[in-house]
């Protein structure tokens, strides 16, 4: 066959396919008549192969992209993403699915905690032997725990207090949502940025206690910090394990290489920080309205005790039942490549 | 950096699709992130009326339905700046309104319109791509071989072009080679020349006008060269003109045979 016989006996298949794409639109298949919408089925896969044919008699470019292009838009419109409903979606998400996938890499969780919590330690003790090394590690706010009359748990609620508390809720918990963000964004240095998010975290929140404790008012410390804190802390974790599981996937491929283990660790990670956003909202809300309340210091960390342990038997106890087989259509995480947490 | 990424379909068959290049990738952002810039605006002057005018003040007590309009406010400019390229990529099938006049688009490696796993992987890392002003998405782009930032590594996805190529500065479409100017088994016959030749002189015909006559001089002869050798002309010595006449007889004569066999099918057609 010729290129000339080729370009003549080929082209009204071209110039349909063409039509009946230029028909849908934006629209999508659904406006096409059961027979055109055959007809699509029975065009596209002859005018993909065209345009492999076209580039083996290296036809002039113009035309050999003119026919890849009508290819590539019919195939497009035939392997279309299916719609799936946001709303079922999110529900199955954190009702089974999230706290299975924390299940699955709780691994990566346990080392962020223990990072934050060596860190924190360390912080705790330096401050407690040296009280003028707070300086290093909290740069500002320095004002809530300055004078050596120390604050009482009612003075420090007074602080809280006088902001408003609906524009606080809501800037905390923005906040708090861009800090795990970007603790799993960071993942992608191999996990070095994470740990340092971490290592920030932890430090600061050590030397703030002991600071405290220092000028004897570790109970209005506690008082303060446990009612949003629990939650909030245990999100961020869950977040540094986000970034670290992204991160470990590119230093230690393992069998995979490293860009498809990227791939395999980013999807995994992804998942686990979006779902720490109730979490946050949570944490803010309790933040905003609880702990400048006025309600006694032992009721608010009674507060940070019980969402902690909700959330925690959230994450280990819910979704353990297996569904009944073929139930359900496939969740958003399932699907990819599936590894667990150990052997990567 | 290559340019085409492969898609194999189900039906085993490559497509090739044109990777967008570094600057219209980064003109689309910078028309993304003005778009943002406008939002913030609009929402900071909300933020200031909310607020009142004494927000300098500290000791000043906003009324409780503006503490709920700002904290409002707050949540909608964190929702905007994490948002906007997740939810416009989706709606767009991959395209943001920047990108979208740029005529690129976001898309899977190797076929497949993203989903939401893609687009809240490589939006999420935006942070550190961003990095002095999407200096690290730069790097990354230049040396990966299919132009990936981190992001799209991370997600498995690359940016095509969906813009039509321009073979010419100023290409007269009406006469650019695509199959509208088909060739036909009968100018070949009767010019006794392959189709390839065949495009190119008429190619060279249509377009002659638009070269500088040195350029004509310098490239008709290689153009002609094995023609003439073949059919026993000379090519040495000729004019600049008699070489075109050359290329318009050819030319013309193909024409005239395409036409007379249109003609010809036209009545076949007809009588039947």
């Amino acid at each position: 066959m010729t290129p000339a016989w080729f370009i003549q006996t080929r082209k009204p298949a071209w110039e349909r396919l063409e039509q009946l794409i230029a028909r849908t639109g934006s629209r999508g298949v659904r406006v096409l008549a059961e027979k055109e919408l055959h007809e699509l089925t029975r065009l596209y896969p002859a005018v993909a192969i065209d345009a492999a044919r076209a580039r083996m008699y290296k036809l002039d470019r113009t035309t050999q992209e003119r026919i890849n292009r009508i290819a590539i838009a019919a195939h497009g419109l035939l392997y279309k993403r299916r719609r799936t409903k946001v709303l079922p979606t999110l529900m199955r998400f954190f009702s089974t699915d999230y706290p299975r996938h924390f299940r699955r890499l709780w691994p990566y969780v346990v080392f962020s905690v223990a990072m934050f919590f060596v860190s924190g330690l360390g912080a705790y003790v330096t401050v407690q032997l040296r009280p003028s090394l707070i300086h290093v590690f909290i740069a500002e706010q320095l004002d809530m725990v300055d004078g050596e009359k120390g604050m009482s748990a009612e003075d420090m609620s007074e602080r809280y207090r006088r902001m408003p508390h609906a524009p606080m809720a809501a800037g905390l918990m923005v906040n708090n949502i861009s800090v795990a963000f970007n603790a799993f964004a960071f993942g992608i240095t191999g996990g070095i940025g994470t740990c340092y998010v971490l290592l920030v975290n932890g430090t600061m929140l050590g030397a703030f206690i002991a600071h405290f404790t220092n000028h004897n008012q570790a109970y209005a410390c506690w008082a303060n910090l446990t009612p949003h804190g629990v939650l909030e802390i245990m999100a961020i974790l869950i977040a540094g394990g986000a970034g670290l599981r992204m991160g470990l996937s590119l230093a230690i491929p393992g069998a995979l290489t490293r860009k498809a283990s990227l791939r395999a660790g980013a999807k995994d990670a992804v998942f686990l920080v979006l779902g720490t956003i109730p979490m946050f909202v949570i944490a803010g809300i309790i933040e905003g309205f609880v702990t400048p309340s006025y309600i006694s210091g032992d009721a608010k960390i009674a507060v940070g005790l019980i969402t902690g342990t909700a959330a925690l038997a959230y994450l280990l106890l819910l979704g353990r039942a297996r569904p009944a087989a073929g139930s359900g259509r496939p969740g958003i995480i399932a699907g990819g490549p599936t590894l667990s947490a150990g052997n990567d | 950096m290559l340019d085409y990424d492969l898609i194999e379909t189900p039906e085993n068959v490559e497509l090739e699709r044109r990777l967008a290049g570094i600057g219209s990738r980064f003109l689309a952002g910078l028309l993304d992130n003005l778009v943002l810039l406008a939002a913030y605006i609009v929402l900071f002057l909300l933020f200031l009326a909310a607020w009142g005018v004494d927000i300098l003040d500290e000791d000043k007590i906003i009324g409780a339905a503006s503490t709920v309009v700002v904290a409002f406010l707050i949540l909608v400019f964190f929702i905007v700046y994490w948002g906007y390229f997740v939810f416009f990529e989706l709606r767009g099938n991959g395209r943001t309104l920047g990108k979208k006049h740029m005529k690129i688009r976001v898309v899977r490696v190797g076929g497949g319109p993203i989903t939401f796993t893609d687009v809240a992987i490589r939006n999420l890392l935006r942070p550190v791509d961003g990095f002095g002003f999407y200096g690290i998405a730069g790097l990354f782009m230049f040396f990966s071989k299919k132009a990936q930032r981190l992001g799209d590594m991370a997600a498995g996805t690359v940016v095509i072009t969906e813009q039509d190529r321009d073979y010419s500065a100023r290409a007269n479409k009406r006469l650019a080679a695509t199959w509208e100017a088909e060739i036909t088994p009968e100018a070949l016959r009767t010019t006794g020349l392959t189709p390839r030749e065949y495009n190119i002189l008429r190619n060279y015909w249509a377009r002659r006008s638009q070269f500088t006559e040195e350029a004509r001089q310098r490239v008709l002869p290689r153009l002609l060269g094995p023609i003439l050798e073949r059919t026993g002309h000379q090519l040495e010595g000729q004019s600049l003109e008699a070489l075109e006449e050359y290329v318009r007889g050819f030319v013309s004569k193909g024409a005239r045979a395409e036409q007379e066999e249109t003609k010809e099918e036209q009545q076949q057609s007809d009588q039947q």
